[in-house]
């Protein structure tokens, strides 16, 4: 059975289009990367994939069903959404006793999910004096509090500091490989999911611009390869099968033929080249051109 | 649903307001209480109305009504049991453990009630150490199972459940929790003492929840103002219920559909 399941799902906020006829799917095991710069409507798509908000139109089910048909939520999905939904006079234990209460989950789950997202000293302190990247360990101990299969994270990595990142990815990863996951995770930065990510699904303005993994994603427009030199190279290069491009005065951007040709190319016309570097074509630059967000940079 | 209404108390006894409302509460009660003892006995001047003497059977139930004032503690913490779930966002926790949100909705309730249950014990066991002691001391004698004191407990009670269950109701309604409570307060002080003290008002007055918990408390003593208008006790109390219903329906409808943002 597919994990997550979005089908031609619509949702409007007054005259706003949020969501757009979106459409993907999560397979178990896997981690998808939802990826759209801010008020691209992702929060809005897994809010509606998680019964908070009623979709115009469209589907969005786990394991096959609406959220809000699940008899015990918390055994199949955990959510992370804001991290500031919490009392800040609770304590981090008192906050999971709660939902751990009110799930009828095991008493034992809140100090044991504490313990996996390394909160376990802080579980008598109150929430009010946490800083945001202790706010998101706990909102990840709550998601974790049921072991579920299915993790549905709303830009988790927000306020953690770049050891925090480091850990939040090995801990996505150990989800999807070792337990068999299915984790969809939101971000607008797409350094933090670009390591973790299997799969992506690239959204702006509430309508969806490209699903694919993203080995597909990346293989677009590799293989162009940037030289340096202030002799006159470009003839050389094209009389060679290269398609030549004067980025500016002593720069050029070949495409056609790889480093090693060009190397070899200068050695034979005494040419002397200062740099050559294969433009490697990162998920960054394929998304920013995607979502149009490129044009100002 | 027992798990759902041990969370709904959870929530409360988790953070510090409900012990500050005690104690707000005892003081509030202890204020009243002070001045019931200090004018004991005065006799009507100046057009204020007198009051029994601690030796007279009619004191006791006057100052055990006293108890009833917590109805305003009560309240608050009904409305914050809702409202504080929108206001730090720990609603969207709330529904995605549990997404039937009906249910939430009567945990609340349910756990209002027992908020409602446990405040009039401890305020009803208050006032009545503080009372029984002035009554003794003021050389009264004290018969608990006599004349309307059982009456009024149970009048105590009923008022206190009641009112955190407006509160929850109040509290669905009016999402932003200053708001809340600054309108659940002037309608507990203010308009329904209005409505309530005027005998002339009375006719709107005795319909609101504050006239119908007097009426079931039976607690008519001579104010001065008039002939009191309430009606029967078994009258106030179906309209004690009535309002019950009426809050759990508003709080349900306006909250199972909105959009959680």
């Amino acid at each position: 059975m597919t994990a997550i399941e979005i089908r031609n799902l619509s949702k409007s906020f007054g005259a706003v289009r949020a969501v757009d006829d979106v459409s993907f799917t999560v397979e178990a095991g896997t981690v998808t990367g939802y990826l759209g710069p801010n008020g691209a409507g992702k929060t809005t798509t897994l809010r509606c994939l998680l019964g908070l908000v009623t979709p115009d139109s469209g589907e969005a089910l786990v394991n096959g069903q609406r959220y809000a048909s699940l008899a015990h939520p918390l055994n199949e999905v955990g959510a992370v959404l804001e991290a500031t939904s919490f009392h800040p006079g609770r304590t981090a234990r008192d906050h999971l006793r709660i939902l751990t209460t009110a799930a009828g989950l095991p008493a034992t789950r809140p100090d044991e999910a504490l313990d996996q997202v390394g909160l376990a000293d802080a579980a008598k302190k109150r929430v009010g004096g946490f800083s945001l990247g202790m706010r998101q360990r706990l909102a990840l101990a709550g998601a974790l509090l049921g072991q579920p299969k299915i993790f549905i994270l709303d830009e988790p990595a927000n306020g953690l500091d770049p050891a925090g990142i480091q850990w939040l990815r090995g801990f996505l990863r150990h989800l999807a490989r070792d337990t068999g996951a299915a984790v969809l995770v939101s971000s607008h930065v797409l350094a933090e999911v670009e390591q973790t990510v299997d799969n992506v699904v690239i959204i702006a303005k509430g309508r969806m611009i490209r699903q694919g993994t993203l080995a597909e994603l990346t293989g677009n427009g590799a293989g162009a390869v940037r030289v340096k030199t202030k002799d006159d190279f470009a003839p050389a290069l094209r009389a060679a099968g290269g398609t030549v491009e004067e980025v500016e005065a002593g720069l050029l951007r070949v495409t056609g033929l790889d480093t090693e040709e060009i190397g070899r190319l200068a050695l034979d016309q005494r040419v002397l080249i200062t740099e050559v570097i294969h433009e490697r074509s990162d998920l960054q630059s394929v998304f920013l051109e995607l979502t149009g967000e490129g044009a100002q940079s | 649903m027992t798990n759902l209404i041990r969370a709904e108390l959870q929530k409360l006894f988790t953070t510090r307001l409900w012990w500050a409302m005690a104690l707000v509460m005892f003081a509030f009660t202890a204020f009243g209480l002070a001045f019931l003892i200090a004018q004991a006995g005065a006799a009507p001047a100046n057009g204020q109305p007198g009051l029994p003497a601690l030796d007279d059977p009619a004191w006791l139930p006057l100052a055990l009504s006293f108890a009833s004032g917590a109805n305003i503690f009560t309240m608050i913490l009904g409305i914050v049991l809702m409202t504080s779930e929108y206001r730090y966002q720990t609603i969207t926790g709330t529904f995605l453990t549990t997404p039937k949100r009906g249910r939430v909705i009567a945990a609340k309730l349910g756990a209002g009630v027992i908020i409602g249950v446990f405040f009039a014990i401890i305020s009803l066991l208050f006032t009545g150490i503080v009372a029984i002691t002035a009554v003794l001391i003021g050389g009264g004698s004290v018969d608990l199972a006599g004349g309307r004191i059982p009456q009024l407990t149970l009048g105590v009670f009923a008022t206190l459940v009641l009112y955190a269950l407006f509160g929850i109701g109040l509290g669905a309604l009016v999402r932003n929790q200053v708001a809340a409570l600054i309108g659940g307060i002037v309608w507990a002080y203010v308009i329904e003492s209005i409505l309530g003290a005027f005998p002339a008002l009375q006719t709107v007055g005795k319909w609101l929840p504050g006239g119908a918990a007097q009426a079931l408390m039976n607690i008519d003593f001579e104010t001065g103002l008039g002939e009191s208008n309430l009606l029967p006790a078994w009258g106030g109390a179906l309209v004690l219920v009535a309002y019950a219903l009426l809050f759990a329906v508003v709080a349900n409808l306006t909250t199972t559909r909105r959009d959680i943002t």
